[in-house]
Formats: structure tokens, C-alpha cells, sequence
């Protein structure tokens, strides 16, 4: 039996999307992903958002896995209610996230942030086999590791395969027009030295009507942000 | 021909005579050191560390910088010494006690990561300065004010045997040895062994010195020197475990 | 040596990693570390950027032993330092009391989780106690409540230049929430900001040669006679004290004519000062007041601040079961003013939380 026959499942029709989004804390990777995995689920597919933080699983998506439930998303993550009780911190890797890709349907993998790079995606079953998998950097030019060109390409080159480039220039509520155009510059500049897509730039919702009047030459994909809420 | 001094140049005067206890082993192990010192040369290179117990009544003891530490954490400090300060020679100076039970932990991490210092150890069997309790090398049988009846293996089990499990956690370029106080000569060769693997930035030194505590044991000068030798060195085996210089001390008893 | 910051930037990092950077420009030249959440990303990021700028780290075998390298390594004249919380606070207060002892300009990083005991790892500010008066000893430390990332920069730089000027052991307070926050904050390197940055010095392996142009340096800290420790602490008394008034540090908003004085410190009184706002804003005349140091407490300024503000009242706000209270308790011993508490041990506070308890209490 092949491979696609074991695990490629077909989404209403359409080829399903599995994306994986990898970046440092605070690059918006979570956002990212929720973002998308939202917008999947807006055009009618089914879809699973997997929470594969492993380094401090206790402050990821796991605050917001109910609202994003209520939204109609399937969540692979651990709950507060979940750990409510347990008397200890709780497991790190969710069973569920180990077989993600056995689900139907599109799958968005937020993984968490560690020296390990991609690598933390050995811990999905089948992942890097998989010819579905496409591995999306976040990157935020306004952090210091990754506020240049070349420290952008050393780090990308660090992490391993990566199969696209997500531009999320922001910082957090202070986040200008300004930033985002000469942030996202910087982050397409070095895409364009390592050779790899920028898929779009993520810009906040709250910034839309101001960067709509402005032509830019990149694809813009207006986040709401839904991390903020994910502490007390 | 010349004479040796009475006191190597590297002790402290002013703090002298020194407060240990007559017939107590730490003079004769900080005689060696002292001499070691000074024919080695390095009295403005070492930072000599004190950990709590009798060993801390030394933290004045030498014409060298020195600092007095906590029950235990000698190892910690000299570490974090010599990690900043690589090109100082760091000796920590405890007990069995402060070695092998509270600062063991310490001790066994630091032989595991081949940390660059000198530790010396002195094996009195007893804690001397809280008063003389049982202490990870007391002797089976050995009575102490917490072994009344002697110490009973099916209890507390056996002593430690510092030098074995260190010599079995360390990597190559560890320096491990056990002198006894009653061996000058090879006792103060050891001890230049373990300063000198330092000096050469080899990796971990550790020298254990088996010693006397005649207040504590209540032994009189011959009863004293029948425990080291007829007691205490038939338990610990003296010599070199292991060292980076070849073959080891002529004298190791070879299983 | 690459600068570290280059000019003046905006950035958007999450707590731990700001105090990495802070450390970095602040000259910190080694970091001994044991892990324990939720300080971890400290560690994770110096271990990433301190071998581009030729700086140090450690992983010991516990936090006792990270104390205690420090303690050795500042002896050695190098600025290093240390992060824990919870259970690994109780373990460093052994070298921390050996730094209060030998005046050792140590520094730590208290990032607040639940307790006692294990508690939680997200949040708390239950450390209060033993960071201020862990040892035993008198509390000779300074402890600076951060309540942003950029206070975490901001006084990270200075906890390193207050450790070496005024010689005590020196700690940034903060917690859980900060740790792991995303915040934007502005990264400056401090010498171009005009912060002059604290000089190291050895304790030992001082340069020269014994006998002959210095004499050898014997540092303790146990001494045979009650006097001799009894003079001990008496100077470190006299020290402390003389130099509390240039150290102490707080935060004072509309409290003059209030009616209500809101008392909090560290990330809760982001939410206080958000509260004081909408009563004011709702013609509630609130007032609020935030120790920035904890010891030394502030005790003048806010016994200044009661008298002028002629409040009946004040309310005292922390995610800890009182341990604030207590401080301000003893500092403004014989004021009239009547105190009301919300207490929420190792959860955070909000500022609708402090409104509705003014509202009940008013």
C-alpha cells in the first residue's frame, strides 16, 4: 500500500491543505495558524488545528481551545478544563497530535517555538513523508533575532526545511503602517535570498483600512488577533 | 645543603599557631599543601575555598585568597570560580561530611562534568565540629554521639567510598586519589599530582586524605595512630585511582 | 565584539527573553542556570546569544549549586546571575543569604509561579516573602517589582549596576504572566542612553603579589563570638539603611483628595492604575500607589503620600494571600488609614476585579 493511499484523505472534493507553522515566541505563528485554519473552515472544509508546543505547552492556544471549538474548528490541544483537577501540569504532547494525520480533512499544525526547529514535527506520525506537508515560517522582523536580512536568512536556514514564508511584521498593539511595510521589506528581501515564497503578509485586522490604500506588491492576509486573549 | 623551612612560605603567620585540635590531621594535610604552594609557585595563582566543618578553620590558615563557604557548597563556589576566572587554580577544602553527604550532589556533578578544579577531601570518619557524629565514612562498629552503639551497617549502611565512585563517574584526564596523613611523602606527592593536573588544565582533581580526629575518637597518641593505620586505612584503600600521568603511584595496593 | 542593540529599536518579546537581552547590554558575563518554569526561555535565549558575544553559561546540578557558582564567579569579579521561581527560590535562598553575607553583588531573576510547594507554573505573587526576607538573616537585598518588559529591561540593566555599586544581592522580581507575555518595548543600548554601567571587581584573584605589594584576601561569613557577628550585622545595618533612600523606588498617581487609595505592585498594578482610571472616570476619586522596590519598602513616601491624601481608606491588591500587605503593614505602622485587601493567591487580578471591590467597600 502506498503512502497517500494510508494517509492522504481528500477534503469535500478538494485536495486537503496541511500546513505547519514554525517560529519563535511572539513571531505570531499562533496567529498564523488560527488565522488560517479559520479561513479553511470559512470556505467549507473540515479542519483540525493541532497545538504541538512542546516547550512551554502551558501558554499556547490551550487557553482559547473552547472559544475556537465554538467557532467549529476541531482542536487537537490540551484544555484548562482538560488539566483543571489533575494536579499536575498535564502531559506535554497531546496522544491526538501524534496521529494528526490520520484526521480528514485540512490539518494546521502550530508548532511551538524550540531549538529543535522543525524537527519537533518527527513527533507527528508520518509528517515529513507526507507529500501534503508544507512547512510555513512566521517571522516577525520587529525581534531581534530576526530584525535584519541576513540574521532573517541565518535563521531560516537554522530551522530546517522551509517550504514558505509567512511575513508578520508587527509589534503587538503598537504595530504602524510603517512597520509593516518596512518590516515585511526586510523579511521578502532575505525570502528572495534563500529562494523561498513569501505566501502573503499578515497584517491586524485594525490596520486594514489604512494599508487597503496602499499599493503593495505582496499578498496581505488581515489577522484577527485572538493570542491576546490567550493570557488571564 | 640547604634546610627546609619549619613553615612553608605560603602559610599565613599572623594566624598562627593555627586552632585546629592537637593531634588533628588537618595541620599535616595543610603542611603538604603549603609546601605544595611553594615549590609549585603558585601562592598568588589559587584561591583556596573552605567548606563548613573543621575545614572552615582554615579559611584564614594560608598567605593565599581565600573564601569560606557553606556546609557542602565549596564545590559549587570553586566552580563557579574557575568557570569565570579560568586562569585562577581553585582548591576546595572540606570534610567527609561536607563531601559526601550534604554537598555529594555537588560533588559527583562537578567529577561528572570534568570541572577543572582541586578538591581535597579530609577523611576524619566523624562530623569533628558539630561535635562528632556519625558521618558518611564512620568505620561499622565506630561509636559516634549519633551511633552510641556503634555504627550498624544494617542501618546506615556502609561507609563511602569517595575516590571509588568518583574515579568511576570521571572521564579521562581526572586526577583521584586517597592519601592518609600517616604517608607524608606520598600524601604531599599526591596532593602536587592534583594540583599540577589543574596547572595543566587536564580536568577534575579530588584527593581524599585519611586523617585523625583524636578529640572526638577519645584516643590518646598511640590509640590515634592504631585507628589510622590498624582501622581506618585497612577500610579505605590508599593510592592513586586514577591519573592522567601514566601508570599511577608505585605504591598503589593493586587488587 | 558586534554591538549587542544597535541604536534605539522597538521589539516584541515575551518577558524571559527581554531579560536575556537586558542581561546581554548590561555586561552580565555569566549565567548559571537550573531549570524551572517559567523562567526557562531566560536560559534558552542566553544559551543562544551568549556565545556570539563571548559570555557564559552553566547548567548545574541544582539551584543551590546555581546560587553558588554565582557567589563563586562574582568573587571572581564577574558580573553573573541567575533565574528561578517557586521551589527553586527556596533553594537559593541558602547562597543568596551567603551573598547578603559577604556582600556578595550577586543577581537573581524571580519569575513568580503558584505555591507553597510545587503550586503552579504559570502565576503567582507569592514570592514576595522570601525574596524580600527569605534568609537568615535581615533582608539585606534589593528587589526591584517589575510590572512590564520594559521595566524587566529597564531594570534588569540597573539590578547589575545596583548589585555593583552598592554591594547586596539584587533581584528583578516578576512573575509567571510577565515571563511569558508579549509585549513591545524599546531595546537601547544603555551607555548610548547615557547609563554609565557599574565597574566589576574581584573579591579574589586580585592582581599583585602577596607579601610584597598586597596582602592575601581571607573573605568569611561565620564567626566564633556572638559580638563579632553582632558587629557584623550592625554595619550592614547601618549600611543598609544609609543608603535605602537612594535605592527605594515607587509610583504615585492622583492621590492627592482621594478618597481611596489603591495599593498594588508588579504586573497588578497595571490593572490598578487601568482601574483608578475608570473610577475617576465614574467620579469615584481613587488614588494609586506602587512600591517599584520592595526592600527596601518605601516606607516614607507612602506614609507622606496617606497623610496628604487624606483617604479614609485603602485597598490593597495581590495575587498573594497578604504577603504585601504585611510589608506595608509594618511600614506605615501608626497611620489611621483604614485597610481593605483582594487577595487572589496565584491568580491574576484584573481591573474590574479592583473597581468592583472599591464599589463594595465605598
Amino acid at each position: 500500500m502506498s503512502y497517500r493511499e494510508v494517509f492522504v484523505f481528500p477534503n469535500n472534493g478538494q485536495d486537503r491543505i496541511v500546513e505547519a507553522f514554525v517560529g519563535e515566541y511572539a513571531s505570531g505563528k499562533s496567529e498564523a495558524a488560527i488565522n488560517r485554519a479559520l479561513e479553511l473552515f470559512s470556505a467549507g472544509q473540515s479542519v483540525t488545528l493541532v497545538d504541538l508546543d512542546t516547550v512551554e505547552p502551558f501558554y499556547t492556544i490551550r487557553p482559547l481551545k473552547e472559544a475556537l471549538i465554538a467557532k467549529g474548528l476541531n482542536v487537537i490541544s490540551f484544555s484548562r478544563s482538560d488539566s483543571f483537577g489533575l494536579g499536575e501540569t498535564g502531559a506535554m504532547l497531546h496522544p491526538q497530535a501524534r496521529w494528526t494525520l490520520m484526521h480528514e480533512g485540512s490539518l494546521i499544525i502550530d508548532v511551538g517555538y524550540g531549538v529543535h526547529g522543525i524537527r519537533t514535527l518527527n513527533l507527528i506520525e508520518g509528517a515529513y513523508e507526507s507529500p501534503e506537508l508544507e512547512i510555513v515560517a512566521v517571522i516577525n522582523s520587529c525581534r531581534p533575532m530576526t530584525n535584519s536580512v541576513s540574521k532573517i536568512v541565518d535563521y531560516i536556514k537554522e530551522l530546517g526545511r522551509i517550504d514558505a514564508i509567512v511575513a508578520n511584521a508587527h509589534l503587538g498593539d503598537e504595530t504602524t503602517v510603517k512597520d509593516v511595510i518596512n518590516g515585511n521589506m526586510i523579511i521578502t528581501r532575505a525570502a528572495d535570498i534563500l529562494n523561498i515564497p513569501v505566501k502573503y503578509a499578515g497584517v491586524d485586522e485594525k490596520l486594514r483600512d489604512e494599508i487597503s490604500k496602499i499599493d503593495l506588491s505582496w499578498r496581505i492576509k488581515y489577522f484577527t488577533r485572538y493570542m491576546p486573549q490567550a493570557m488571564w | 645543603m640547604a634546610i627546609a623551612p619549619a613553615t612553608p612560605k605560603s602559610w599565613y603567620l599572623p594566624t598562627k599557631p593555627h586552632k585546629f585540635c592537637p593531634g588533628c590531621g588537618h595541620g599535616i594535610v595543610l603542611k603538604a599543601l603549603g609546601e605544595n604552594i611553594d615549590e609549585l609557585g603558585i601562592q598568588n595563582d589559587i584561591i583556596f575555598g573552605c567548606d563548613i566543618g573543621c575545614s572552615l578553620l582554615a579559611w584564614d590558615f594560608f598567605a593565599c585568597d581565600s573564601t569560606q563557604t557553606h556546609h557542602g557548597r565549596v564545590t559549587p563556589v570553586m566552580v563557579g570560580l574557575k568557570r569565570s576566572r579560568p586562569e585562577l587554580l581553585t582548591v576546595g577544602y572540606m570534610g567527609d561530611g561536607g563531601g559526601y553527604s550534604i554537598g555529594s550532589q555537588h560533588l559527583l556533578n562537578a567529577a561528572v562534568r570534568n570541572e577543572t578544579i582541586t578538591l581535597i577531601l579530609v577523611n576524619n570518619t566523624n562530623y569533628g565540629m558539630t561535635g562528632g557524629q556519625m558521618s558518611p565514612t564512620t568505620l561499622p562498629g565506630q561509636v559516634t554521639e549519633t551511633t552510641p552503639l556503634g555504627r550498624d551497617t544494617a542501618i546506615t549502611g556502609y561507609p563511602t567510598k569517595g575516590p571509588e565512585f568518583l574515579s568511576t563517574l570521571t572521564s579521562d584526564g581526572a586526577y583521584i586519589a586517597r592519601a592518609t596523613v600517616s604517608k607524608y611523602k606520598q600524601l604531599k606527592r599526591f596532593m602536587r599530582n592534583a594540583l599540577r593536573n589543574q596547572i595543566e588544565g587536564n580536568g577534575f582533581s579530588f584527593l581524599e586524605v585519611l586523617a585523625t580526629c583524636p578529640t572526638n575518637w577519645r584516643t590518646n597518641a598511640q590509640q590515634t595512630w592504631n585507628f589510622l593505620e590498624d582501622e581506618i586505612e585497612k577500610e579505605f584503600r590508599v593510592g592513586e585511582m586514577k591519573t592522567p600521568f601514566g601508570k599511577g603511584d608505585k605504591e598503589v595496593a593493586v587488587d | 565584539m558586534e554591538k549587542i542593540v544597535e541604536g534605539s529599536t522597538r521589539a516584541f518579546l515575551t518577558g524571559n527573553e527581554t531579560i536575556a537581552w537586558a542581561s546581554l547590554v548590561a555586561g552580565a558575563e555569566f549565567m548559571f542556570g537550573y531549570p524551572i518554569t517559567p523562567q526557562n526561555e531566560i536560559m534558552h535565549y542566553w544559551t543562544r546569544l551568549a556565545p556570539k558575544y563571548g559570555r557564559g553559561f552553566l547548567q548545574t546540578e541544582d539551584e543551590i549549586s546555581a546560587g553558588f557558582t554565582v557567589c563563586g564567579a562574582v568573587q571572581g569579579g564577574k558580573k553573573a546571575f541567575t533565574a528561578t521561581a517557586g521551589p527553586g527560590n527556596v533553594l537559593m535562598q541558602e547562597p543568596f543569604g551567603m551573598a547578603e553575607a559577604m556582600r556578595l553583588p550577586m543577581v537573581a531573576i524571580i519569575q513568580q509561579r503558584g505555591g507553597p510547594s510545587s503550586g503552579t507554573v504559570i502565576y503567582s505573587q507569592q514570592e514576595v516573602n522570601l525574596t524580600t526576607f527569605g534568609g537568615n538573616g535581615e533582608g539585606y537585598r534589593i528587589v526591584y517589582s517589575t510590572a512590564s518588559h520594559q521595566e524587566l529591561y529597564d531594570y534588569t540593566i540597573k539590578a547589575f549596576n545596583t548589585a555593583w555599586t552598592y554591594r547586596f544581592p539584587t533581584f528583578i522580581l516578576g512573575d509567571g504572566y510577565q515571563a511569558k507575555m508579549r509585549e513591545p518595548l524599546e531595546l537601547y543600548d544603555p551607555q548610548e542612553k547615557g547609563i554609565t554601567l557599574a565597574e566589576s571587581f574581584p573579591l579574589v584573584g586580585l592582581p599583585g603579589v602577596i607579601g610584597e605589594n598586597r596582602q592575601p584576601q581571607h573573605l568569611n561569613n561565620i564567626y566564633s563570638l556572638e559580638e563579632e557577628l553582632y558587629e557584623k550585622v550592625m554595619t550592614f545595618s547601618a549600611v543598609f539603611e544609609k543608603i535605602s533612600p537612594e535605592i527605594v523606588e515607587y509610583e504615585e498617581d492622583s492621590c492627592e483628595g482621594a478618597d481611596i487609595i489603591l495599593i498594588s505592585h508588579g504586573v497588578v498594578s497595571r490593572a490598578a492604575r487601568d482601574a483608578m482610571l475608570i473610577l475617576r472616570s465614574q467620579g469615584i476619586k481613587a488614588g494609586y500607589f506602587r512600591p517599584v522596590t520592595l526592600r527596601p519598602f518605601p516606607d516614607e513616601a507612602l506614609k507622606k503620600v496617606i497623610l496628604q491624601s487624606n483617604a479614609k481608606k485603602a485597598l490593597i491588591a495581590e495575587s498573594s494571600y497578604g504577603q504585601l500587605t504585611r510589608l506595608i503593614k509594618q511600614s506605615i505602622y501608626g497611620e489611621t488609614i483604614n485597610i481593605d485587601t483582594l487577595y487572589k493567591p496565584g491568580v491574576g487580578i484584573v481591573d474590574y476585579d479592583i473597581i468592583n471591590k472599591v464599589k463594595s467597600i465605598l
